[in-house]
């Protein structure tokens, strides 16, 4: 559908385009004012040309022509303190437009409502151009794949058209899969061959679960079958006494392991960072944790919970010393890192752990959770930890006619946007007089 | 840690980025065709573009950390921010007026140079060229659950906690629907987009909230621009006479109510002019605004009537997938001609534009 080159460089004016691609932010830093040279029907020509670029380029002209109305929504803030004491009628006083003095007196600098900035108003309805808007896609194209490709729904019901129009009040929602692979950095070549092999893996694992899953089926169908017959022959059953288990002290320790596999984890993506390999120096006290990591692994089933806990704790918190830039860091910056060598600290850590006050403990804590939120995960089809994709911050701003929850990817539509003194509630890269052209290239009579 | 301050004086010393930015450099993976390599030819224009990217471009590459980080904060040509050259200007001015020598320039800046001073609305400009579009601000986590906890807990209708805390109503309904969703999905435990939340909302300029000072996140009372007041009308008057909202609606549109109706709390109008204009004491105001509620109710309540009435005149039949309706029909509404718009049905001689151009097929509400 887009043609070969939709950020070209090569056009004197360059074509801005709904999305956060650093072609397009390049484009927009030298974008230049249009200069009035030619008739004023090519002004107006170039002026349509460079906003349709950008607004509604995947819709087809006629339909956008169609959707174009003259009637631009504004509003104007009024202050309930003046509407309160006053009727109106002192704008009418003297001659019929308010007394002299008064106008003298007031002297404000009236802010003037742009309302040519709301020419394209009628696309920022549509369901794609939505979605871009609130940054769950980081292009109008993408955003209008994921609506074909069945990852929003509208009010709760699948809606695969990218051009319905949304009604104020109605609420929209982008799979978060989708929301995170599209604003997400992206993978590099190692890491897409990594989830390939661990998807393969996985799927070679879940067929020989599922043939085993089969294989048990049958084994005890045979031995329901089995025990039919015994019972047939002796009416006597053997109840057996299951084994007595505290549920909470497993769930404890289950939940201490996946801590520790986290700390696996996030240890071996430190050492195989190819951007930023660590020093040798840092290797080995990594190594030297992972090591104990192992241990405390090896020991889990054996000790107590209370002193795996301690220790589990020691080792967020050298990992913490060591990178405090790293996700376990996140909270504690403050903290000094320690200068002592590993092994001094090693020889401590089961014993020192009163060192470490509440406070600290329950910020170690917060740290994990937040690396569990954001998980190394190979799997996923964007790079993990996730992270914004770049050049992201220069697009993010979410007009004032949508109200978005980013933790659920839901949007809701509040209101058709409007033009107020002084602001645009269209977000548009064009100056007013582009846009005034644009506006009077789709009047009827041009 | 804040990050380093962007000036071209340190990105300057890392020209190595453009290779790594601009994969002409990596080798081809068909070293012996002869096809010229159209895709990624090193163009001017390619260069300029990766010149721009390790210079000026280097700023945007990551967000800014305890800030905004639009392209209109930026002075394009030095790729640094606006509100930092000032303040350097400014430092440069207070020294020569206290006669302090320039001092060295040392690699390391100084202290009060690498804290970034608080943006402005000027700095929430993402496009340059249009300043009539500035990012405004979004509802902080806070506010959103002040909002709903006053609506859900306290039980405090959407007008209130909407001219309380400055914020629309339509925004504080939805934010409410939102809050649900999400305290649902915790409910069952479905895991919450949280890092994309938090990159996303510290990329942006946010309303905060304190309970003892209330910042105003919108105009609550925006007065839509009607169609009909766009016209200038010359209406001669008498000079005595008190031409107020009302009387200049009348002469717009006969049906056009005036400006204190038509905004969305009218309420706070009342309430300013009983306190203020009329001097009322409080226990007289309580009486008004009980009356006026009393009345509200029963507006609602006829209302909710009608359209119950209405309601029942369907006939559901509710089958397992589907509800049908049936509503009866009168064969006289198509007209004397058969022409007339409310008529149902296929008639004689009315065209059907269903399958023509230009029809809308899809659904156009859900």
């Amino acid at each position: 559908m887009s043609r070969k080159r939709f950020h070209g460089l090569k056009r004197i004016v360059p074509r801005i385009r709904m999305t956060w691609n650093k072609y397009n932010l390049y484009n927009l830093s030298r974008m230049t004012s249009p200069n009035n040279h030619g008739t004023y029907f090519q002004q107006k020509w170039k002026a349509k040309a460079a906003t349709r670029g950008y607004h509604g380029e995947q819709i087809r002209e006629k339909q956008w022509q169609r959707m174009f109305t003259s009637r631009l929504n504004a509003v104007v803030p009024m202050d309930h303190r003046y509407l309160g004491e006053h009727d109106g009628s002192e704008l009418a006083a003297g001659r019929g437009s308010g007394l002299e003095q008064r106008l003298e007196g007031k002297r404000t600098s009236r802010t003037l409502t742009p309302y040519m900035h709301m020419t394209y108003a009628p696309t920022e309805r549509r369901l794609d151009v939505a979605i871009f808007r609130s940054l769950f896609a980081s292009s109008a194209r993408q955003a209008r794949q994921f609506v074909t490709h069945g990852h929003v729904t509208v009010n709760g019901k699948k809606m695969p058209y990218p051009g319905y129009l949304l009604n104020p009040g109605d609420m929209f929602h982008v799979e978060p899969e989708s929301v995170l692979f599209a604003t997400g950095q992206t993978k590099d070549r190692e890491q897409v061959k990594a989830g390939r092999e661990l998807k393969r893996a996985r799927r070679v694992a879940n067929t020989r679960r599922a043939e085993k899953r089969i294989a048990k089926r049958e084994k005890a169908l045979q031995a329901i079958a089995n025990k039919k017959v015994a019972e047939e022959l002796a009416a006597e059953p053997t109840p057996k006494t299951p084994r007595p288990v505290i549920a909470d002290e497993t769930e404890a320790r289950k939940q201490r392991k996946a801590d520790l596999q986290e700390l696996v984890k996030q240890v071996k993506a430190i050492l195989e960072n190819k951007k930023a390999p660590p020093p040798a120096k840092r290797k080995q006290d990594l190594r030297e944790i992972n090591r104990e990591i192992r241990g405390t692994m090896s020991v889990l089933n054996r000790k107590p919970v209370s002193e795996i806990e301690t220790s589990i704790d020691a080792l967020t918190a050298r990992l913490t010393n060591l990178y405090p830039s790293n996700l376990f860091a996140r909270i504690d910056k403050k903290k000094k890192p320690d200068s002592k060598p590993a092994s001094d600290i090693a020889g401590k850590a089961q014993s020192s752990t009163p060192e470490y006050t509440a406070e600290e403990k329950k910020k170690m804590r917060e740290a994990l959770v937040l690396s569990r939120e954001n998980p190394v995960d190979e799997s996923k089809p964007y790079a993990t930890p996730w992270t914004p994709r770049p050049y992201m911050s220069a697009f993010a701003f979410i007009p004032r006619y949508l109200e978005v929850n980013h933790n659920i990817c839901s949007a809701v539509y509040l209101r058709h946007p409007v033009a107020r003194p002084g602001l645009a509630e269209v977000p548009t890269p064009f100056s007013a007089e582009q846009m005034q052209l644009a506006f009077n290239w789709y009047l009827r009579r041009r | 840690m804040p990050p380093p301050l962007r000036s071209p004086s340190v990105l300057s010393s890392t020209p190595c980025c453009a290779n790594q930015l601009c994969r002409t450099t990596g080798q081809s993976s068909r070293p012996f065709s002869t096809t010229p390599r159209h895709d990624q030819r090193v163009t001017r224009a390619r260069r300029g573009l990766f010149r721009w990217l390790t210079l000026q471009g280097e700023n945007f590459r990551n967000p800014l950390s305890g800030s905004t980080n639009y392209m209109g904060a930026y002075d394009n040509k030095l790729g640094v921010l606006k509100r930092v050259l000032e303040a350097r200007d400014q430092r440069t001015l207070e020294r020569a007026g206290k006669g302090e020598v320039e001092p060295e320039k040392t690699n390391g800046r100084s202290a009060e140079e690498k804290n970034i001073p608080p943006e402005t609305q000027r700095d929430r400009v993402p496009f340059p060229h249009n300043k009539m579009f500035i990012s405004q601000a979004v509802l902080s986590e806070e506010l959103r659950e002040e909002i709903w906890s006053q609506i859900m807990k306290e039980g405090q209708s959407v007008r209130e906690v909407s001219a309380k805390l400055r914020v629309e109503m339509s925004r504080v309904g939805a934010v409410v629907r939102l809050k649900e969703i999400e305290k649902e999905w915790k409910r069952i435990g479905k895991p919450l987009a949280r890092p994309y939340s938090r990159a996303v909302m510290s990329m942006l300029p946010q309303t905060p909230f304190d309970p003892h000072h209330i910042v105003s996140h919108e105009s609550i009372n925006d007065l839509p621009v009607h169609a009909s007041t766009g016209q200038q009308i010359f209406h001669p008057t008498s000079e005595s006479r008190q031409f107020t909202r009302q009387d200049a609606a009348k002469v717009f549109n006969k049906r056009l109510l005036p400006a204190d109706d038509r905004i969305p709390h009218p309420e706070l109008v009342i309430q300013h002019r009983e306190r203020v204009t009329e001097g009322l004491s409080v226990e007289e105001r309580k009486e008004r605004a009980e009356l006026r509620a009393a009345e509200a109710e029963e507006k609602r309540e006829r209302k909710a009537t009608r359209e119950a009435e209405a309601e029942a005149m369907v006939q559901k039949v509710e089958s397992g997938r589907w509800e049908f309706r049936f509503t009866p029909i009168n064969t006289d509404d198509a007209g004397k001609d058969g022409r007339g718009r409310r008529g149902v049905g296929w008639r004689y001689g009315v065209p059907l534009y269903d399958r023509s151009r230009g029809q809308i097929k899809i659904p156009k509400i859900v």
